[in-house]
């Protein structure tokens, strides 16, 4: 089990390790630069020393999670992640404010067309609906198999594998991850259709679109998963881990695409972005706009929807304290 | 192959007012006959996010062509191209202004290193769409 613990800070790592390379090529560390910045001796020195401070931090994670006695493991397996993350936004931050002086701003005409046609979704939007068909079929599985469903069954576990909390074999038991999931759903469609709309056309929107999606279904994947493992005896670690096998080829798509797009930059004007994080324009009616610390896109907190939108993810995160519970 | 619908821009880095640029960018449309009577332009939300300004700014700009004739306005929201009577002004002050306004633009692009012989080769271009429209 510390070994699995390992990986995952590991591969958490390498997540980090490889926002440099997430981001449009005249971006680092969510500062506009020249286009040569990236390749010369500051760029490759900014990379370099977040990386260190990133492979330091799991590091010494890993030999915590190693080392550690059995009775604080649980502890340390909850502090190693947040310190690894903590150190990232840290190193992240000062590699921003390092480079903020040779920030350049993006500047170039916009156009808008002249259509009062109604706007279109793509056509692979309608794959939104097969995350609700997964949840669907794996809540059917569960009636049909009711009886087989143990009476009680394990739905956490410590650190070591070994179950700490139970749940009983009732409708909130049984269904409860299943109901979560498709909250967590509605809220992933409710915040495609929002990007889409809210946003301006570019080549990357659809790109963010399809990304959406494919996280729908790896939680769609993740919870049903979680709610058939009482019938079906999956191996938790089998569970926790394959998430990262949609994650990786997701990653690797929409990096490839959106760190090298067809389009240039949009030019949102540098002092709105606070910390090179986020996006604060009253003047600007986009809801989302491309991000610039790494691949896809973020609020404009100035836009009242974005506060919306992140109150109902709030409200589906609390829900999973009466769903789950 | 279809045909290009028209499109307005906008320079946020010119230093001339947003809602100028779109009154003006949609102004030459109008007065060159690519958007016709009965067009149907987009909401004021719609064109806001493509150009990255506040919906007051659009709605502002349509409202000066509807002031001026040209728009008709659908609930504050989308606005409809409409056929205008061209008001027959003769006002000699009216045209010593414009061609004042004219003269500075020349100057300005020459300041900008344009030659002499591409903005007249620009303005003759330009007075052949005129009359045609």
């Amino acid at each position: 089990m510390r070994l699995v613990l390992c990986a995952v800070n590991v591969f958490m790592g390498a997540l980090l390790f490889a926002i440099p390379n997430m981001a449009r090529r005249e971006l680092l560390f969510a500062v506009p630069v020249p286009p040569d910045l990236r390749e010369s001796r500051a760029g490759r020195h900014a990379i370099s020393m977040f990386r260190a401070v990133i492979a330091a931090a799991v590091l010494a994670g890993v030999c915590a999670l190693l080392l550690t006695p059995p009775e604080l493991l649980n502890a340390v397996a909850t502090a190693v992640p947040v310190a690894i993350l903590l150190a990232g936004g840290i190193s992240f931050y000062r590699q921003n404010r390092k480079l903020a002086p040779a920030a350049v701003q993006f500047t170039r005409p916009r156009e808008a067309e002249l259509s009062a046609a109604p706007e279109e979704l793509p056509r692979f939007a309608w794959l939104a609906a097969g995350p609700f068909v997964i949840l669907a079929a794996a809540a059917r599985f569960l009636y049909l198999n009711w009886e087989r469903i143990p009476p009680r069954f394990p739905v956490h576990f410590e650190t070591g594998g070994q179950p700490n909390r139970w749940a009983e074999r009732t409708t909130k038991g049984v269904y409860g991850p299943l109901l979560f999931a498709a909250e967590l759903c509605a809220l992933f469609v409710a915040m495609a259709l929002a990007g889409w709309f809210g946003s301006r056309r570019s080549r990357s929107r659809t790109v963010m679109l399809g990304g959406m999606i494919a996280i729908e279904y790896l939680m769609a994947l993740l919870f049903a998963l979680i709610a058939v493992q009482p019938l079906l005896g999956i191996p938790v670690w089998m569970i926790a881990v394959s998430p990262i096998a949609i994650l990786i080829p997701l990653l690797i798509v929409m990096t490839k695409k959106m760190s090298e797009p067809s389009e240039p930059m949009d030019p949102t004007p540098n002092e709105c972005w606070k910390g090179g994080i986020f996006y604060y324009n009253p003047n600007d009616a986009a809801l989302f706009v491309e991000k610039r610390e790494e691949l896809g896109y973020t609020f404009n907190f100035a836009n009242r929807w974005s506060w919306v939108l992140l109150l109902g993810l709030a409200l589906v995160i609390a829900s999973a304290l009466f769903v789950l519970a | 192959m279809m045909a290009q619908r028209p499109r307005i821009r906008i320079d946020p880095a010119s230093g001339v007012p947003a809602v100028r640029q779109i009154a003006d960018s949609l102004r030459v449309l109008l007065v060159e006959g690519q958007l016709v009577p009965g067009t149907e332009l987009p909401s004021v939300r719609r064109i806001a996010m493509e150009l990255g300004v506040h919906f007051n700014t659009v709605a502002e700009a349509y409202r000066q062509l509807a002031a001026e004739g040209w728009l008709d306005l659908k609930h504050g929201r989308g606005a409809v191209v409409v056929a205008r009577a061209v008001p027959a002004v003769n006002n000699r002050a009216r045209t010593e202004d414009f061609r004042n306004r004219l003269r500075g633009m020349v100057a300005q692009m020459r300041s900008q290193g344009i030659s002499a012989d591409r903005i007249a080769a620009e303005l003759r271009a330009m007075a052949k769409r005129v009359t045609r429209s």
